[in-house]
């Protein structure tokens, strides 16, 4: 990926989204292996700025479980012209907005700007690419920020332990997806500020990340400044994936899990979904709308409303941490269903495989089908309002897929989906064969587990 | 912050130069003017205003219908009467079924749900364009022709009460309520949430008799978003969907007086908390209060932000708390100023101590240039960048239009945040945002947590729901 020489490809105007709407983009990399995208778009003077890097929680070792949401933290920590606190308050003072997120297969950083204001962003962003402040006093004030975040997100409230460290564990057989994304205290204390330079310098390059800017800009002017900026930040040796393999055992497993501060109890069914962009992907993508999508949606019409048993769900293709753009196989296809106490979890979870059952047992109506694209199609849409939405989805598919394109033919090959192909991939992948469970019951008496 | 003022004042062409400083943020040019999307207004002979806005990037249509018909008009003892309606408008009509409205909102790529605030309630539907005369059929029978089904009123019913039960389960919606229940005393600003003994008494008959008093054309504003018809064709459409609802005299806003702020402690006790949310709260400012603006810039650089005092001082500086942050709610005829952070428990009593603190320093002495400068640059550019989707855009109309705003407040809003002066912030910071006379309410575990609290005060311990 390194060292080819820059402006590899030229500009492409994308063929139209369905219904008239298309992204165009422009795509190409620097000589220390960036890859870059732009997106020009004057409808509004402002401009998103969108770095990816490839690298998630599941690149994770033993021992270092929340290491790569910890360093996401240490990112706003400062860098060698940027000192600690000037991240935040220069993107802030120019009137922009900012945040960082941690997924399973990688991390992201984003800033919305004012148009004029590009180039400071660009500035901002390479210099914690060049040159983090990785020191031993910010890393002990993260820990403890960290901590904080888990204390108020997970010990303190119903259900997300449940979804992020017990649902993991449950879903998957190797330990690299299992584990926890946020991490254990344990591990959190453990990690020393020479694990987190090796951790910056292997997946912190310019070669494992990809620059995505998309709203009110000047490609030329644009371009001088990310050479300028970013040009000769020195690639690194192209770090290894990490072995996601599942065991080829998936027998049917099911949990307990009891939850001290939940007051209605809940489900989560998993399956395993299917490989990333194949056919079945947008078969199972499919039947995802058919069984979830709005409230004419199976789900909410045979339980909500029919059996009147759940009261509310979600549901996605790598539920909870992703969706279908960034779902990154092995991952799971999930349910998560609050539910009605007058049934036990074991009935919530026997309905809700009847309705897939169901689906892969007798051909969808053409007129539900058809609803089922149109809804999809408007939902896609819609998505795309933003610049910083564009500027994510053009950023993971180039990362997942090679090419930001697809983020407009990606909805031709859903809406071409059949019904038989729905069929399929309804009685291939949601089978009770395949099936994790994970119940959640409400345990309020029980002690809260309190942090070190 | 300094550096606001040099790119200021800088020239865009030292950034093109080959010798780049790559020590300082680059210089750059000033940002162009913004307008707002104009908006075309007009009202139906039955009183029906109308607001549109032409948007062409997407094929789509954004649509609110609302109503001066809020929680505020839920009779005491009937608190999650409006929002009880509201969710039930698209559960049946005199001519479709519950899921027919779900089938027939889906099949024009969209969505139709109606929800309540304070004080609107707000049928919001969408589309692709190509559906704006179907989305219309749908909103105008919802409005109109609900019939609340008996067996989808049951439903409704047991549905909330497990959906209020999971809300109470989580220590910030009972934080919440709280602090609006002492801050707004018998106001109804004070009664937002349901309980489940209100759930229970819905009857069809009083949702339905709300509907017949409150949603009427005249108690409404329609906006419209997106790719439109040219306006006579969408005077017709409109015309023949909303022309011959008849209008009615509708009842005034409730209202009641509001408590004289005054400093009182109060613990709701969760056992099992690991931590705490601290609420510092007090009456704030209406949007139509002159000194507004200067409020809303002064709260931003207490607790508005990543770059406020708050989050610098307490989270970044002290680690004691992940979220905090300080915010002014404003509703029609009165606001809730609060200030709020989640600790955990050992340094509850510290982190309480510096809270109060930096609200206290705030009315000690003016912000400084820099403070000033970069927070009206954060709220101007945020207000642009937030105006991105027909949904935000349509929310800020929906606020304009049920808080009783004049009609430039959007386009003045960056002129109005950009003319504020220190000496205005000190001065309604002494009356706002000085915590001498708020409310302190804190929901934690009483056990753990309670002999911190009474270092400030005498504790009120009351049980959580």
């Amino acid at each position: 990926m390194r060292c080819f020489s820059t402006l590899l490809a030229a500009a492409v105007a994308l063929p139209c989204l369905a219904a008239d709407v298309r992204v165009p983009f422009e795509k190409y990399k620097l000589n220390n292996g960036l890859r870059v995208i732009l997106s020009r778009d004057t409808s509004v003077p402002v401009v998103s700025i969108y770095v990816l890097y490839g690298v998630g929680a599941r690149a994770e070792e033993k021992g270092r479980t929340g290491f790569a949401h910890l360093f996401e933290h240490m990112m706003f920590q400062g860098s060698a012209n940027a000192p600690k606190g000037m991240h935040f308050k220069t993107v802030e003072s120019n009137g922009g907005s900012l945040n960082g997120s941690t997924h399973p297969d990688f991390t992201d950083y984003y800033e919305t700007l004012p148009a004029n204001k590009l180039a400071v962003g660009l500035w901002l962003e390479a210099d914690r690419m060049r040159s983090l402040a990785i020191t031993q006093e910010n890393l002990d004030n993260q820990k403890e920020a960290v901590k904080q975040e888990r204390r108020l997100n997970f010990d303190n409230r119903p259900y997300n332990t449940a979804i992020v460290d017990k649902w993991p564990e449950v879903a998957f057989g190797n330990w690299q997806s299992s584990h926890s994304i946020i991490g254990s205290f344990e591990d959190l204390n453990a990690a020393s500020v020479e694990d987190v330079a090796k951790f910056f310098k292997t997946y912190y390059a310019p070669n494992n990340a990809v620059l995505c800017v998309v709203g009110d800009l000047k490609p030329a002017e644009a371009k001088k400044w990310i050479e300028t900026y970013f040009g000769d930040i020195p690639p690194q040796p192209q770090p290894r994936r990490p072995d996601l393999a599942e065991p080829a055992d998936r027998s049917p497993r099911s949990e307990v899990y009891h939850d001290p501060h939940a007051r209605v109890p809940a489900v989560i069914v998993g399956y395993p979904g299917p490989k990333r962009r194949s056919p079945d992907f947008y078969a199972l993508l499919m039947a995802d709308v058919l069984l979830t999508g709005g409230d004419s949606s199976r789900l909410q019409q045979s339980l909500v409303k029919g059996k009147q048993s759940v009261v509310q769900y979600e549901a996605n293709l790598g539920w909870p941490f992703s969706g279908p753009a960034d779902y990154q196989d092995p991952a799971v296809y999930a349910v998560f269903a609050l539910h009605n106490p007058g049934f036990s979890g074991k009935q919530i979870v026997e309905q809700l495989q009847e309705e897939f059952d169901k689906l892969g047992a007798a051909p969808v109506d053409a007129k539900e089908l058809e609803r089922a694209r149109t809804f999809l199609r408007a939902a896609q849409i819609r998505e795309l309002q933003s610049t910083m939405a564009r500027a994510r989805l053009l950023a993971q598919h180039e990362y997942f897929d090679g090419d930001p394109g697809v983020l407009s033919t990606e909805i031709d090959r859903a809406l071409a989906v059949t019904s038989a192909q729905i069929q399929a991939a309804a009685k291939k992948y949601l089978t009770a064969g395949k099936r994790a469970v994970l119940t959640i019951v409400p345990a309020p008496q029980a002690p809260a587990k309190e942090g070190p | 912050m300094r550096t606001v003022v040099l790119l200021l004042l800088g020239s865009v062409g030292a950034i093109l130069g080959q010798d780049v400083d790559r020590s300082k943020p680059p210089e750059t040019p000033p940002l162009g003017p913004f307008k707002l999307p104009a908006r075309a207004e007009f009202a139906l002979p039955n009183g029906l205003t109308v607001v549109a806005v032409r948007d062409e990037r997407f094929p789509l249509v954004t649509a609110r219908l609302a109503f001066g018909a809020g929680s505020r008009f839920d009779p005491k003892t009937q608190p999650g009467l409006a929002e009880g309606v509201a969710a039930l408008l698209t559960e049946g009509t005199q001519g479709r079924k519950s899921r027919q409205i779900a089938e027939e909102a889906a099949e024009i790529g969209g969505s139709l749900s109606g929800s309540a605030t304070p004080d609107a309630l707000v049928i919001a539907g969408s589309a692709l364009s190509e559906y704006t005369a179907r989305l219309l059929d749908l909103m105008a029978d919802v409005a109109r022709n609900a019939s609340f089904p008996a067996d989808e009123v049951a439903l409704y019913k047991q549905n909330r009460k497990q959906a209020l039960l999971a809300q109470r389960s989580q220590s910030s919606y009972l934080a919440s309520e709280k602090t609006e229940e002492i801050v707004f005393g018998d106001h109804p600003y004070a009664r937002q949430h349901p309980t489940p003994e209100s759930i229970d008494a819905l009857q069809p008959e009083a949702l339905a008799q709300f509907r017949d008093r409150l949603l009427r054309p005249n108690n409404a504003v329609l906006i419209l978003i997106g790719k439109l018809p040219p306006q006579g064709e969408l005077r017709k459409v409109l015309e023949a969907r909303f022309g011959n609802w008849p209008k009615r005299d509708v009842p005034p806003a409730p209202t009641a007086p509001l408590p004289e702020p005054k400093r009182t402690i109060t613990l709701v006790d969760r056992p099992g908390s690991v931590q705490a949310d601290v609420h510092v709260g007090r009456l704030g400012l209406t949007r139509r209060d002159p000194e507004f603006f200067p409020l809303l810039v002064g709260n931003t650089v207490l607790g508005g932000g990543a770059s406020s005092r708050l989050f610098n001082h307490i989270r970044e500086e002290k680690g004691y708390a992940y979220a905090v942050y300080s915010y002014n709610e404003a509703h029609r005829d009165a606001a809730l100023f609060s200030a709020a952070m989640q600790v955990r428990n050992e340094v509850v009593e510290d982190a309480t101590r510096s809270l109060l603190a930096e609200m206290k320093r705030m009315a000690a002495e003016p912000v400084t240039a820099d403070e000033l400068s970069a927070t009206k640059n954060y709220l101007s550019g945020n207000f642009v960048i937030r105006l991105q989707s027909q949904e935000a855009l349509a929310a800020q109309i929906v606020n304009l239009k049920t808080m009783g705003l004049a009609n430039d407040y959007l386009e003045m809003y960056t002129t109005r945040v950009r003319s504020t002066e220190p000496d205005q912030i000190l001065k309604v910071a002494r009356k706002v945002i000085a915590p001498d006379n708020s409310a302190i309410v804190v929901v934690g575990d009483a056990q753990k947590i309670k002999p911190a609290l009474e270092k400030f005060g005498a504790v009120q311990v009351t049980p959580a729901h």
